[in-house]
């Protein structure tokens, strides 16, 4: 028996303290950051089995590698987020890559796209990349919002028609198919070249992926929109009863998108030295795995920037390290699935334990 | 999905390569170009070509080889795009014969599953010229209104072998540790991919036979892309920086990407650095990366003479000839036409 | 039918009855009392945070109905959690018809003849109604094909045998929400359910619903089966049960036979202190008019039509009527979540098309939607995140950039106001009790500071303490002249807090009435008024 005579004072019936929450303890730290964990888990194993990975090179590599990647899973973590999908990404890298590279080729490389155009400021190729891949990102919203297609559907056809807009222009005389290349050295900087801050010199294309990933955290964060995106991706008719725009802010969510694989795609050609229509296929898988691993949920509602971000270097490293020490390469396929299962396992148990 | 050729552009295409290589010995009568023409006279109807995909970019070059013998010869061509699946495939080769086309071009998604196509063709009576990938030989010979248009693997291999030995022999410095063996890395297609296992293998088996000692400091598998290649190679070069000694990739992508790798790592341009890599296909990009000073050589894999050996195959059978060496400009060997790979190499470049 | 031995073991229930409680005793006639079927003791559970059950006890009897009542967060749907084998207690015992059992599982429990009526109802909505009901054990045939006719025939003996009116072919999703509530019941009782669980099993059923749910439970308290209710609507424990089990903050306060309680020792003992006025009075000075609805009519056949009402500042406009009245569709059009066919409606005199809440909102308007889970809650998101949901506009610089300090403050100051239990700001919404939960969505409204609020059964399955905060929080807005708009099913509560009442009847307004002449008797008239000549018609959709 519990009861102790009455308490019937107001005490037990005290409203809600306004106070600071009590920190977290580091157990509860680690489970709510697991993909951190992992990530660091991984570097430490490599390291073990090779002491030199661990090294200001292996570090430039690994972000330069995930620069176009991050982009990509930004992309479509914002749309997961907002309780949709994006399939179409890979192939709007791959629309980007081909128009940005095939404007932007040196005079004197043989086999021109265009032969007679005349050198274009730097910026106006790449804004017609970006903004192509915008446009089809809003008639992706469009098609969700207005049209009620399952997001699955509206994107999974967008990938069609974005790989098929990419062949024809890619197919086109007198490129007939081949792969473009001699791109100039200014875009190919983007890709490639360094930036000097004081002693350090960081790559070009980290900065500009560092620079997304920051705007992405205030626009998620901080931001009305934002906001609204998690609310609508926790529970779209409450946001639409809360009086938020559901329309118009599913098309901006797909138009982000559509931006972050055009400038994606831009610079996968700057890296490169070059692009062809196979650029970028099946990134958004691998975008999607990564946001999913990063703490993204499929169900919508639940994602952060820095989830995502630690999912894509998580796979990075992988990748990286694996072919530094050597390993087989098919292992990493293997370890790769693990970490996408193991990863939602474990949050799903989580979920299930704290309620 | 269907497309009439008349691809004129072509021309240009093959011009810029064949001026980038040696023309390649042919004693048929040759018209402009170089090229052999069949002797046969243009069908009334198409003949179907199916493609396995469109964007692939060395079948393009193909398919607009095709397109342009066919324009020479004032035949129709009706091309087709596989989309890199047999099932859609097989429903274009029931299309082709439901027209009855007197001759049908076939460049197989699955070379194992050939015998399917030849079945059809077989039952229907209409000729079939299989092109660039190799249906097994107890299939093609069942039937002798069937014939096999391609390269053979191992000599792309064995070429690019000679192109590593050829640079061996003529720079000492290559050899960067003095050890009088090779230290190399070899980047491979994917592990299923017949090309690149044979190349994979004759290539070092065509340097071990010069008596060329080689040590592979390792082996990466990617997908014929670009931006894999260079994030292998960064780690590649990450791991045995200096030690490497030479860089085989089993096709000019992947090749171009080692290059790239390399560049971030402060070789070629104005550095002064070099560290010879080799490729195939003699890409453009391959040919302007190797007139850069950057890539070492590749192998020309004659898309433009596949093309036009598998038109006037194809333009002789539907006439209801059998392929000569005469009527089709190229030697036939059984039901084989083996088109040669060519090497490129620096001295071939301006 | 008890053994002694058994008696003795149960821990003396009586003995947990607070000081100030009557203690009863057990009901009259020992050799008729029912046996104890169920006990459940010492049951201890902890999240994370929280303590939601502290060695509670729980003694029913086969045969009755016993009410489990308490505040939101006292630990009830825990603890029948716990028996229900959803939730695994971390102490604790449970003995069932004298064997010690544990669920791991609700369908272990469930096998053992417990089972759990959710108050919110998940059916499979796009399968049939006899599917629903034999879900996981569908009748095979020799084939090992499922035998559909004897599925059949098998729904239709369960419905006769608990007198259920329903088309075993019938889609779930086609049932009103009363509807899948018999068929909850219909599935447990398929199950020679021993022990019936029933969580608010009224709170979206109208009156006539009510009743033939209360015949139904005392079939089946008739049949031997211990029915446990639980529910917030105390005139309904005291008609219905036979004795009344209260918690309060997880602990277990004590058992009493109803017989020998009232309502005010009843809620004494959930708020551990007297609560005299179940409704706040109210000064009176109705304004000029806010909004006036004339012939609104839907484009939906049988939905609501030629309305026409007007609300006034300061006032409280109640809307009443049986389920299927059309209410929550009519507020709903007026807040631009429906389209309208015909009618206008005007605010402040203006005539205004409102085509999405965001026209609504604009005009001042406010809406308290009925399902909170669907349209409520956000359940990925914090009580902050969602009380700000409706105003981040108001806290956005130019950049759209959210000043959280600000609007955190004025989150504390309304969640402090409606006395919201949270942890903290940042704590999920959905971790909080359901009464907690409505309170936040009150919040984000009261933040918004609208005009015209629409409530639709804002006190749904609140308890007591909170409904009372909630009355007075309506009155406050109607004294500053806000114009205030409710939909209640609960006739006391309707009656209780409205200025006036638009009783409606399948989509048509049929009276509106003054308080003061308003009567239980002449509400439930006016909804039923064109029920008369056609019965069938008593639960639309059927």
């Amino acid at each position: 028996m519990t009861v102790t005579g009455t308490t019937f004072d107001d005490d037990t019936r005290r409203g809600w303290r306004p106070g600071r929450p009590s920190r977290a303890s580091l157990g509860e730290w680690i489970t709510a950051n697991v993909i951190l964990v992992v990530l660091v888990g991984l570097i430490v194993a490599i390291a073990i089995y090779d002491t030199d990975f661990i090294s200001a090179n292996s570090v430039r590599n690994i972000l330069t590698n995930s620069s176009t990647r991050i982009l990509v899973a930004l992309g479509a973590g914002i749309v997961l987020i907002s309780r949709g999908v994006d399939l179409s990404g890979g192939r709007m890298v791959g629309l980007a890559a081909v128009v940005s590279a095939s404007m932007l080729q040196t005079e004197t490389y043989s086999r021109q796209f265009y032969p007679d155009l005349p050198a274009l400021p730097l910026i106006l190729p790449i804004a017609v990349a970006i903004g192509i891949t915008t446009l089809l990102g809003v008639v992706n919203g469009l098609v969700v919002a207005r049209l009620r297609v399952p997001p699955f559907i509206a994107t999974l056809g967008m990938m069609v028609i974005a790989f098929g807009m990419t062949a024809i222009y890619f197919d086109q005389p007198p490129n007939n198919s081949q792969p473009i290349s001699g791109i100039r050295e200014d875009l190919s900087a983007l890709g490639t070249g360094q930036l000097a801050l004081g002693p350090l010199s960081i790559p070009i294309i980290i900065v500009i992926a560092g620079t997304a990933a920051v705007i992405f955290w205030v626009l998620l964060e901080k931001t009305v929109f934002g906001k609204n995106v998690y609310a609508i991706g926790g529970n779209p008719q409450a946001a639409q009863v809360s009086g938020v725009n559901i329309v118009r802010t599913l098309i901006a969510v797909y138009a982000i998108a559509g931006a972050c694989y055009g400038l994606a795609g831009v610079l996968e050609a700057a890296r490169t030295g070059g692009a062809s229509s196979r650029y970028g296929e099946l990134y958004e898988l691998d975008a999607i795995a990564a946001c999913v691993v990063g703490g993204v949920s499929t169900a919508g509602g639940i994602g952060r920037v820095r989830g995502i971000v630690a999912g894509v270097l998580v796979f990075a490293v992988i990748s990286y390290g694996l072919t530094f020490i050597g390993i087989n390469p098919f292992w990493q396929q293997i370890i790769k699935g693990v970490i996408i299962i193991g990863a939602v396992a474990f949050d799903m148990s989580r979920a299930r334990r704290t309620r | 999905m269907t497309r009439r050729s008349g691809a004129f552009a072509m021309a240009t295409a093959s011009m810029l390569l064949l001026s980038a290589v040696p023309a390649t010995a042919q004693d048929a009568t040759a018209a402009e170009g170089g090229l052999p023409v069949a002797d046969c006279a243009a069908p009334d109807k198409a003949i179907g070509v199916a493609v396995f995909r469109f964007d692939n970019e060395y079948l393009s070059l193909v398919r607009e080889a095709i397109g342009a013998a066919a324009a020479a010869k004032g035949a129709q061509v009706d091309v087709v795009d596989g989309q890199n699946s047999q099932p859609a495939q097989n429903e274009q080769i029931d299309l082709f014969i439901s027209k009855a086309l007197p001759a049908i071009a076939v460049n197989q998604v699955d070379r194992e599953l050939a015998n399917v196509t030849l079945e059809k063709a077989k039952a229907a009576d209409i000729p079939v010229v299989f092109f660039n990938k190799e249906p097994l030989p107890e299939v093609l010979s069942t039937w002798d209104k069937a014939y096999y248009v391609g390269a053979k693997a191992e000599e792309s291999g064995a070429m690019q072998g000679q192109l590593v030995i050829d640079y061996w022999n003529a720079h000492p410095e290559a050899d960067r540790n003095g050890d009088g063996v090779i230290q190399y890395v070899m980047l491979s297609g994917p592990a299923d991919h017949q090309d690149a296992q044979i190349r994979t293998v004759e290539s070092i088996k065509a340097i071990n036979d010069a008596g060329i000692q080689t040590e592979q400091l390792q082996r990466e598998i990617g997908d014929w892309n670009r931006a894999m290649a260079i994030e292998q190679m960064g780690a590649i070069y990450a791991q045995h920086g200096d030690a490497i000694e030479f860089v085989l990739a089993n096709n000019d992508n992947m090749a171009i990407g080692a290059v790239e790798a390399l560049k971030a790592n402060g070789y070629f341009g104005d550095s002064g650095r070099f560290l010879p890599v080799v490729g195939v296909d003699a890409t453009e990009p391959a040919l302007e990366s190797m007139r850069a000073g950057e890539l070492l050589g590749t192998v020309l894999n004659d898309a433009v003479n596949q093309g036009q050996a598998t038109f006037n195959l194809a333009c002789v059978l539907a006439g209801g000839g059998t392929p000569t060496a005469e009527n089709t400009g190229y030697a036939i060997d059984g039901q084989y036409v083996w088109v040669p790979y060519v090497p490129v190499g620096p001295d071939d470049i301006q | 039918m008890t053994s002694p031995s058994t008696v003795s073991q149960l821990p003396p229930v009586m003995g947990a009855m607070p000081p100030d409680a009557t203690p009863v005793a057990r009901s009259a006639g020992a050799d008729a009392a029912p046996a104890p079927l169920l006990a459940m003791r010492g049951i201890t559970k902890s999240f994370p945070g929280v303590t939601a059950l502290d060695a509670v006890d729980l003694t029913v009897r086969a045969g009755t109905v016993h009410a489990l009542c308490g505040e939101n967060g006292a630990g009830k749907s825990t603890l029948m959690n716990v028996l229900a084998g959803l939730v695994q207690p971390d102490a604790g015992e449970i003995v069932l018809a004298g064997d010690h059992v544990r669920f791991a599982s609700p369908a272990e429990a469930m096998h053992a003849g417990i089972s759990m009526i959710q108050q919110e109802l998940h059916p499979v909505p796009a399968r049939s109604v006899m599917e629903n009901i034999w879900l996981g054990r569908f009748p095979r045939s020799r084939l090992g094909l499922v035998d559909h006719d004897r599925m059949r025939r098998d729904s239709r003996r369960l419905f006769q045998g608990i007198g259920v009116d329903l088309d075993p072919d019938a889609r779930a999703g086609d049932l009103s929400v009363s509807q899948v509530q018999l068929m909850e019941i219909a599935r447990a009782v398929s199950f020679d359910a021993r022990v019936v669980i029933m969580d608010e099993p009224t709170s979206s059923l109208s009156e006539h619903e009510v009743q033939r749910l209360f015949g139904l439970i005392a079939d089946l308290r008739a049949k031997g089966v211990a029915v446990i209710y639980i529910s917030h609507k105390l005139e309904e424990v005291m008609a219905i049960s036979d004795e009344v089990s209260v918690m309060r903050d997880g602990r277990m306060i004590g058992t009493s036979p109803t017989a020998g309680l009232t309502i005010g020792e009843v809620i004494t003992r959930m708020v551990g202190r007297d609560l005299t006025d179940r409704y706040p009075g109210r000064q009176v000075t109705q304004g000029e008019v806010l909004l006036d609805v004339d012939g609104l009519t839907s484009p939906v056949p049988g939905s609501f039509r030629d309305v026409s009402f007007r609300l006034h500042r300061g006032e409280v406009l109640g809307i009443g009527g049986l389920v299927g009245a059309q209410r929550t569709e009519l507020v709903e059009a007026i807040f631009g979540l429906r389209s309208i066919a015909a009618g206008t409606i005007r605010v402040d005199g203006r005539e205004q098309v409102i085509r999405s809440p965001v026209d609504a909102k604009r005009l001042g308007m406010a809406l308290l939607t009925e399902d909170r889970r669907a349209s409520g809650v956000v359940p990925t998101r914090s009580v902050f995140e969602n009380t700000i949901l409706a105003h981040m506009p108001r806290y956005a610089n130019r950049m759209g950039i959210v000043d959280t300090t600000r609007a955190r403050q004025d989150a504390v100051r309304v969640l402090g106001r409606l006395r919201v239990r949270t942890p903290s700001l940042r704590t999920p919404l959905t971790s909080l009790s359901g009464g907690n939960q409505q309170k936040v969505l009150f919040g984000r409204w009261l933040l918004w500071d609208p005009e015209i609020l629409i409530l639709d059964e804002p006190t749904r399955g609140i308890d007591v303490g909170a409904k009372f905060e909630i009355y007075t929080i309506i009155n406050e807005l109607a004294a500053q002249g806000k114009g205030i708009i409710m939909i209640s099913s609960e006739l006391p509560e309707l009656i209780g807090e409205s200025d006036r009442i638009v009783v409606m009847c399948r989509g048509r307004l049929t009276g509106i009435v003054d308080r003061a002449d308003a009567t239980e008797a002449t509400i439930m008239r006016l909804a039923t008024d064109s029920l008369d000549d056609e019965p069938s018609a008593v639960v639309p959709g059927a």
